[in-house]
């Protein structure tokens, strides 16, 4: 399979684990090692001046984002949206750079093997899996083609789109707009979500593996109820 | 794909990514988003959020979570970032705190967008109409699954 099948090197399992720690919050900091985190270098707006108040003798200033405070509807969405951007943009960017560098390459070999014990499909599907956490299109048209060629059985092609179903193209999505949430500030200026990135995605990719065993189940069970119907008739 | 025939620039890589970024963020991000506060906004001078709230209130208790709550699982079936902005609604609003939105983040994903996939997702792939309904319970499922957890983890 061409392209597909070179070898995993020493450089695209470096990639993998920096992808891992980049985005897990382990390194969050603001010494040096702060470098290797990717909400440290997502960083922060600068704030503007909201209000002030006071009298003659004692005058105390507000400062708020540029996104100011009160706003509502549509308006006040759009610019909260624009303030997405940027981590949508360095998100995307990190992604392009780690793949580069073999990163899902490296994550799709080491998930080979695994396919069969965890999901019972064959690891002929590593592809359309690492393609289908990226866009649901390719992975549901990937997925296609391994039934159509017979390279999956259809109640296998069954539970390989179970697990695409939920939580669809999950790199891409939950990187375009989740990720945002881990980086909100609280008011005293920490982080306002006591969670990272990492533990998110970790617990993402748990559940899809966990539904897609729970229709692993539900075929088996509709599968020996007709069976039972059949030769009872 | 990882075997690019001339070496690119790793800057010229990541400025490539970024710009896929730019572009999900401007055809998508701000759209979802902006769609969001538009109807957050008609639920909160409805009234039909605090019904939410109230309705669903006993169901998000169990993994830890205001009723309100509800109204991000509702939209993330429609559009995952539109879920995004209305917990940063219900954030703003005081009615979800930090912890709440980990609780609730996984589960954005797990069940979203659901309604435009069972197109892209299942029409493609041909999956039989039998097994569709079993699809979206199984996807709720995982998501207060992953809710469960992250209540015990945060």
């Amino acid at each position: 399979m061409n392209a597909n099948d070179q070898k995993i090197t020493i450089g695209s399992l470096i990639a993998l684990a920096f992808a891992c720690v980049f985005f897990s919050g382990l390194l969050q900091s603001n010494e040096w090692y702060g470098v290797f985190d990717f909400t440290t270098l997502n960083g922060g707006f600068g704030k503007i001046l909201g209000s002030v108040a006071g009298s003659a003798d004692a005058v105390t200033q507000k400062f708020t984002s540029f996104r100011g405070t009160g706003g509502s509807g549509a308006k006040d969405g759009f610019i909260f949206a624009l303030t997405l951007v940027p981590t949508v943009m360095f998100a995307m960017g990190m992604i392009e750079v780690l793949q580069h560098f073999g990163a899902l390459e490296a994550a799709r070999k080491l998930m080979t093997p695994l396919l069969k014990p965890l999901m019972g499909i064959s690891g002929e599907a590593g592809l359309s899996l690492i393609a289908s956490l990226q866009s649901t299109d390719a992975g549901s048209a990937m997925t296609r083609g391994l039934i159509d060629e017979g390279k999956m059985t259809k109640e296998q092609g069954d539970v390989f789109t179970m697990f695409q179903f939920s939580a669809g193209a999950t790199i891409v999505n939950f990187f375009s707009s989740g990720a945002v949430l881990f980086t909100l500030l609280a008011a005293d200026g920490s982080l306002a979500v006591p969670s990272s990135i990492g533990l998110c995605v970790a617990v993402m990719l748990l559940c899809k593996i966990i539904g897609a065993n729970l229709m692993r189940v539900y075929l088996k069970v509709t599968s020996s109820k007709s069976a039972a119907k059949t030769a009872t008739a | 794909m990882s075997a690019p025939t001339s070496k690119p620039m790793i800057t010229d890589v990541f400025v490539t990514g970024a710009r896929k970024g730019w572009a999900i963020a401007t055809s998508s991000t701000i759209p979802n988003v902006m769609m969001a506060f538009i109807i957050i906004k008609a639920l909160v001078i409805t009234g039909a959020l605090a019904m939410i709230g109230k309705v669903f209130a006993p169901v998000m208790a169990i993994v830890g979570l205001p009723g309100e709550a509800a109204a991000v699982l509702m939209s993330a079936m429609m559009s995952m970032g539109g879920a995004v902005g209305v917990v940063m609604g219900l954030y703003e609003g005081g009615l979800m705190t930090g912890e709440h939105i980990a609780i609730v983040a996984p589960a954005i994903y797990l069940m979203g967008s659901i309604v435009q996939y069972m197109g892209r997702i299942l029409g493609v792939v041909g999956t039989e109409g039998r097994l569709i309904p079993p699809m979206f319970i199984i996807c709720i499922i995982n998501a207060f699954i992953a809710m469960f957890i992250m209540n015990i983890l945060v």
